[in-house]
């Protein structure tokens, strides 16, 4: 009790200006995490005090003192703590009975609650028939709770055992109990990062975060850097990741990690690999997140280094639910989908809740063209996560593929809904009202998903293919100078195959409003291009024709002539937009 | 005229009710439960000879709900075997007692016994066998006998591993522990509870089987535990059947959300139970839900489909096909029309694909409804009709020519034709026994009838429907309560004897609906339209013009054709004359323009009334021979009478009282057959002032005999007028009356006449427009 006294008082403010005393709490914390065997939460502070410097022998923090009832139980404890090591849990809280220390009680509450869930696992393979399958309860948790609240109610739970009460609250499903236990635990306790990490995985919006009263702690920094991660807010995320390395925490691979995940979740595909490559070199066996950094480069399509890691991963551990996904990436992109859905299969035998693989072997059974299977998967991720947009994202296109534009709408909505600033999802729903023929629906997603940061730049094209059908010329043409000012602003590499035909129809709109200057320019350009050379020449040819029947040319190029002064100047996007009003329902 | 439609065109994915099910592996499995039924259904057949006849049938009775329905509490399971046969449920107590309190060999004997029982000569499980009663409703997929349950029980019995077998009977243990704890606190309560419930369970027993007393617990239990894949599929059609036939037996919204969720809970691969929460959030017009469950149900049976069908591709994409149309379904009953028109082509599309023409046919019938709120679409009907009986769907094809019907009857098409054309369908529909579509043929009948002004003849059809009901319940077991078809009938009874003076009838009538069709149901806004109409024109009747005007914006609600029309109506009653000519003449480009020629009568109507209230008959009388036509045109008889009515009136005041007495007689005649009172005491009323007007030029013998017809004639306006209890035209006839009787030198009749004139006159306000002007 005297330690955690001691800590509690000393973790105060949410400034960093004292690192040795965070990284003396921190060795504490690690050490009674890994007491009562909570390894998670020892790890975490464990890894981040590893990121501060070290600290000289006589400031190394003491080791916790022991009190009486602390020794009365020592034995007890001891062994049980060996037990449970062993995983022997109904054994171990069979010799803590009684005990009356914090440390050796929470432990047996802890191993009680661990043996049920044991049990659990156990019976759902062997229940009785199906439906009861999602009925199998660990029986322990009702009693824990009856006890747990008890002592709750007399505040005779520490910061661990507060920790303890809320997890079996939110296995009850009482989430608001367990929200208000998650953040009484945090109060008493800061420095035990797995009350804060319950609590991220409790909280769905943002309003819930606002109304919380959260201990003024630093430890409260890195909760809010993870939560915004969660909620897909990456720009605070990234913002309070960056203070903190500010902070001298540059070293630590958490943060690395997480920094590289938020950047992935806003398809900052080079910065999050350059990121990833850098922690592979600061902890090349870790396992965590390494599914992440294969997405990324399964996205670049990168197969040698995609291959390493796979092969590299097998070593370290193949039987971790991370290694099979990389796995499974890697096979997607040598095109081998049976073997890959095979391995994403395996992650889920792993671990059931992992949602990931749902999706990813949704796009396995997609690039089969098994769609029935791919609506399983999709399905089955969706059940996991009502929020994973990816998985509609993914059953829109499935029914894209079907042929039913009408109704995957529905289902890239969802997508849409759960990620409004991402193009992709704007850039499908536009297709599908194309399809529709509903094109005023249509010009509405295109701009918006440019306006939002178009990630594969074929929005603006598509918009102006629209333009050019509904014979808007004017603004056809004002969308293909701007698809290729970006291109160029871009600097992009990549031949972008629709630029000859943005050139092929600016030449031709300029030629119909006689400004030959940027006509015979856009003309020029369509010759540097195979499919447009024969009618770049042709109209070249034409507009000289055409000149000397007129005056004498003025051969002055001032302005680039993809940049005419009058349309340059106004009309750059902005990012903010109206929120999107299509005039369909949307449910 | 019955809307019907819209709400019955045939949903594939739920034939006569019933959910199809997928099958799954694993059907059902023990639970303490169902070994307190197999310990029943042993001792049953033990004790079979012993049991007396009633005992027996009541057990029998008994027995099916039991096998099917949810898990149950082991005293209540007790407390329905004890209302059939109270020694049998003490030995079957007895036993599941030294069972639960004995040990596990106990029960692993018991099970042996069971599977010894049919491998004897003279298998006891026969004895116990029961036939399933053919009217039960559960009889559509039942288990076949206990027999089959016992086996079944047995099977997944052996199938059980060795933990799961200890498990058992722990369960078994608590389960009746449970009971044993319960019991002394249970029995207080149950015995209050019980009188009546006992009293309600003796004559369900004799109405409709053990279903309803099994129904009430199922309420009770709700969301009690997981049901086996059997008592899941059970749960889904009956309520979904339940919802489709009479909605207000099944479990309410709400709480039949909750345990569809819980069912979806225990096992998200049930698709059914997302259907059933689609049409659960229909009930409530939950867009969002609704939408979510139905997608979510197709994308289920999408992969079940596949799997079940070993190429695949037939199963899988039939169901693509329906889950486009269904989402087009799901849009057209939300008002999304555009949507549903999208939707639509989709589903036509992929059937195009696929060479689906049943498909097809119902995307045709489909695309009709979506269209007929655009523009009139016969041809497209014609044509859906002939091909679905190419194609043999019996229930498109009859639909398809009810809703031709409906709109020729719009459109004014021979009478005759159209009475031949639905009689041609009713025999499709007894060959092919679909209830639900001779209900509908009846119910639009008495509109089609209705319409006509034949009011005898709907009167008739009417009740020929609410009495056929009955009939056909002990036939299909099927009872069709809460249909529209059922709704608008009983709507067209309660208005017509609103017509004919009998409130009360009416108001009883209404009052059946609204418990039939509670406020929130699908057809609830039916009765609402009538119920407010009928109290407009009670208002109307009375001179409380104040309370017409407030029910005028209800109406307007729902129906805002009927709403601008009454609002008119009571403009013109207040003599607020240029207003109300001002809406009349937008009401009549309206519907002109959307074809509704029986309310373009109707307007035309009232604007040659307002005519002449403002003394200008000469205008009033073209306005009149154009309604004439229309309504002769288009069969409108009643409509046409009335007109002819206004037509002799003017002709009175425009002094050819011969003239109008002439084409009296043509119109007198089918108002007193068909008329409402109202219109019988208006039409007897002119017929008198007629008489007197044209007396004028007979001779003095001759005079004396048309003034006392005109009496005669007037006494019979008088009793219709007082049934509708309408004071101010009976004013007005006593005032006659006294003029008359005066003229004959009747002294002692003419004072009874002013005296009881005198006293109504006082009540009332003075009427704006002079007395014998006034024709209504």
């Amino acid at each position: 009790m005297a330690a955690a006294a001691m800590v509690v008082t000393a973790a105060g403010g949410g400034d960093f200006s004292d690192l040795r005393e965070i990284k003396k709490q921190l060795l504490n914390v690690a050490e009674r995490s890994r007491e009562r065997g909570l390894q998670h939460s020892g790890k975490w502070a464990a890894e981040l005090a590893f990121a501060l410097e070290p600290l000289p022998l006589n400031e190394l923090p003491p080791p916790p003192e022991l009190t009486e009832e602390d020794a009365r139980d020592l034995d007890a404890y001891t062994l049980a703590k060996s037990y449970f090591d062993l995983k022997e849990y109904d054994r171990a809280a069979y010799f803590l009975q009684g005990c009356k220390s914090q440390k050796a009680y929470f432990l047996y509450m802890y191993s009680r609650y661990l043996s049920g869930e044991k049990k659990k696992d156990d019976e759902t393979v062997d229940s009785l028939g199906p439906l009861e399958k999602g009925q199998v309860k660990n029986e322990a948790l009702r009693e824990l709770r009856v006890e747990l609240s008890k002592k709750h109610k007399a505040q005779e739970l520490d910061g661990f055992g507060l920790y303890l009460y809320g997890v079996v609250l939110r296995k009850l499903d009482l989430v608001k109990e367990a929200i208000d236990v998650f953040v009484e635990a945090a109060h008493v306790l800061p420095l035990h990062w797995g009350a804060w990490l319950e609590l991220c995985n409790l909280i769905t919006d943002k309003e819930m975060l606002k109304f919380l009263s959260l201990p003024d702690t630093w430890m409260k920094e890195f909760f809010l850097a993870h939560i915004y991660t969660e909620l897909q807010l990456i720009e605070e995320a990234l913002q309070k990741y960056q203070s903190l390395i500010d902070a001298g925490f540059s070293k630590s691979t958490y943060i690395i990690s997480q920094i590289a995940v938020a950047y992935h979740n806003i398809r900052d595909i080079d910065k999050a690999l350059s990121i990833f490559n850098e922690l592979r070199k600061q902890d090349p066996y870790r396992i965590e997140n390494m599914d992440t950094f294969s997405n990324l480069l399964y996205v670049r399509s990168m197969k040698p280094e995609l291959s390493y890691l796979a092969h590299n991963l097998c070593e370290i551990d193949k039987y971790r639910v991370e290694t099979c996904c990389v796995i499974g990436n890697y096979y997607s992109l040598r095109s081998q989908h049976e073997k890959a859905a095979l391995y994403f299969q395996r992650a889920l035998k792993l671990n059931p809740r992992y949602l990931g693989a749902w999706t990813l072997m949704g796009h396995e059974y997609m690039e089969m063209k098994n769609t029935s299977a791919a609506i399983q998967a999709y399905r089955h991720a969706i059940e996991v996560n009502k929020r994973d947009y990816r998985a509609w994202y993914g059953l829109g296109q499935t029914y894209e593929i079907l042929k039913m534009p009408f109704y995957c709408l529905y289902y890239y909505r969802r997508a849409h809904q759960l990620r409004p600033n991402d193009s992709r999802m704007l850039v499908a729903l536009g297709e599908c009202y194309e399809k529709l023929n509903q094109l005023v629906e249509a010009k509405k997603c295109y701009w918006r998903a440019y306006a939002v940061g178009d990630v594969e730049k074929m929005a603006l094209v598509k918009l102006a293919k629209l333009h050019e059908q509904l014979n808007e010329s004017e603004q056809a043409a004002q969308c293909y100078i701007k698809y290729i000012q970006d291109i160029y602003s871009c600097g992009e590499v990549v031949e972008h195959l629709e630029v000859s035909t943005a050139f092929r129809y600016l030449a031709q709109y300029y030629f119909k409003c006689k400004l030959w200057d940027e006509a015979s320019a856009c003309a020029q350009k369509c010759c540097a291009f195979n499919d447009t050379r024969e009618e770049g020449k042709a109209l070249l040819r034409q507009i000289l024709q055409l000149r000397n029947q007129g005056e004498t040319s003025s051969t002055d190029v001032a302005a680039p002539f993809f940049l005419p002064a009058s349309l340059s100047a106004n009309n750059t996007p902005t990012r903010r937009v109206s929120p999107l009003n299509l005039s369909s329902v949307t449910p | 005229m019955a809307s019907v439609h819209e709400s019955l065109y045939f949903n594939p994915m739920l034939t006569n009710g019933v959910v199809h099910a997928n099958v799954f592996g694993v059907r059902d499995w023990v639970t303490p439960h169902k070994m307190a039924l197999l310990v029943l259904l042993s001792e049953l057949g033990r004790a079979g000879p012993q049991l007396g006849l009633l005992e027996r049938r009541r057990l029998n009775r008994l027995l099916l709900p039991l096998l099917q329905g949810p898990d149950m509490a082991l005293s209540r399971l007790r407390k329905a075997i004890e209302e059939c046969c109270p020694q049998l449920a003490g030995s079957v107590h007895i036993r599941l007692k030294l069972m639960a309190e004995g040990e596990l060999k106990d029960m692993e004997q018991f099970f042996d016994d069971l599977s010894d029982s049919f491998s004897g000569t003279e298998p006891e499980v026969h004895k116990t066998s029961v036939v399933a009663a053919p009217d039960s409703p559960c009889s559509q997929q039942a288990f076949p006998s206990p027999g089959l349950f016992l086996r079944h029980m047995i099977l997944a019995y052996n199938k059980l591993s060795f933990s799961q077998v200890y498990k058992l009977y722990t369960a078994l243990q608590q389960y009746f522990q449970k009971d044993e704890k319960k019991d002394g606190a249970d029995e207080n309560e149950m015995e209050l509870t019980n009188p009546e419930e006992l009293d309600g369970k003796m004559e369900k027993e004799e109405l409709d089987g053990p279903l309803r007393v099994f129904l009430t617990r199922e309420e009770e239990i709700a969301c009690s535990g997981p049901l086996s894949q059997k008592q899941a599929e059970y749960f889904l059609s009956q309520q979904a059947s339940l919802l489709k036939n009479d909605e207000t037996k099944a479990l309410a919204p709400a709480s039949l959300q909750k345990e569809l969720n819980n069912l979806l809970k225990f096992n998200p691969d049930f698709a059914e139970a997302h259907y059933l929460s689609y049409l659960n959030s229909l009930r409530v017009q939950d867009v969002f839900s609704s939408t979510h469950s139905l997608l979510h149900y197709f994308d289920r049976l999408i992969l079940t489909g596949a799997e079940s069908k070993s190429n695949g591709d037939e199963g899988y994409g039939r169901s693509l096909r329906y889950a486009a149309l269904n989402l087009a379904a799901l849009h057209c009953r939300f008002g999304h029309y555009q949507q549903a028109e999208l939707a639509l082509q989709e589903a036509i599309r992929i059937a195009q694909e696929s060479n689906d023409h049943v498909c097809l046919q119902h995307c045709l019938s489909w695309l009709y409804i979506l269209e007929q709120k655009i523009f009139d679409s016969c041809v497209l009907l014609e044509h859906s009709v002939n091909k679905s009986l190419h194609f043999g769907l019996p229930y498109l094809a009859s639909l398809g020519i009810q809703s031709l019907v409906q709109q020729r009857a719009f459109a004014g098409k021979a009478a005759n034709k159209l009475m031949d054309a639905l009689k041609d369908s009713d025999l499709l529909h007894w060959k092919h026994s679909l209830s639900e579509l001779i209900d509908i043929s009846i119910a639009q009948k008495t509109a089609i009838w209705r319409l006509y002004g034949r009011s005898t003849m709907a009167l008739q059809q009417a009740q020929t429907l609410l009495s056929m009901n009955s009939l056909e319940a002990v036939n299909v077991g099927v009872q069709q309560n809460n249909t529209e078809s059922f709704a608008v009938v009983l709507c067209h009874l309660a208005e017509l004897h609103a017509e004919q003076g009998y409130f009360a009838a009416a108001s009883e009538i209404l009052k059946h609906l609204k418990e039939r069709f509670p406020p929130n149901s699908q057809h609830a806004q039916l009765w609402m339209l009538f119920d407010q109409k009928i109290q407009f024109e009670r208002a109307m009747n009375d001179g409380r013009y104040h309370v017409a005007d407030s029910l005028v914006a209800g109406i307007t609600a729902l129906n805002s054709i009927e709403g601008v029309y009454r609002k008119a109506i009571v403009l013109k009653a207040q003599n607020q004359m240029s207003e109300a000519h001002k809406l009349l003449q937008k009401l009549l480009i309206h519907c002109q323009k959307i074809k509704n020629t029986e309310m373009v009568i109707r307007v035309l109507l009232s604007i040659a009334e307002l005519y002449w209230r403002s003394s200008c008959h000469t205008i009033a009388l073209p306005v009149l021979l154009q309604a004439l036509a229309l309504a002769r045109e288009y069969s409108l008889q009643y409509l046409a009478s009335e007109t002819v009515l206004n037509l002799a009136f003017s002709q009175l005041i425009l002094g050819i009282p011969e003239q109008a007495l002439n084409i009296l007689h043509m119109a007198i005649e089918p108002v007193l057959a068909h008329g409402a009172v109202l219109d019988k005491g208006c039409a007897m009323f002119l017929v008198a002032k007629c008489q007197v007007a044209s007396a004028a030029s007979y001779t003095p013998q001759k005079k004396i005999e048309a003034l006392e017809s005109a009496i005669l004639n007037l006494n019979e306006a008088k009793t219709y007028f007082a049934k509708v209890d309408c004071k101010e035209q009976l004013r007005d006839i006593l005032y006659f009356q006294a003029r008359l009787f005066h003229t004959l030198g009747k002294t002692q009749e003419r004072n009874k006449c002013a005296m009881l004139f005198r006293q109504l006159h006082q009540d009332l306000p003075a009427h704006g427009v002079p007395l014998i002007n006034a024709f209504k």
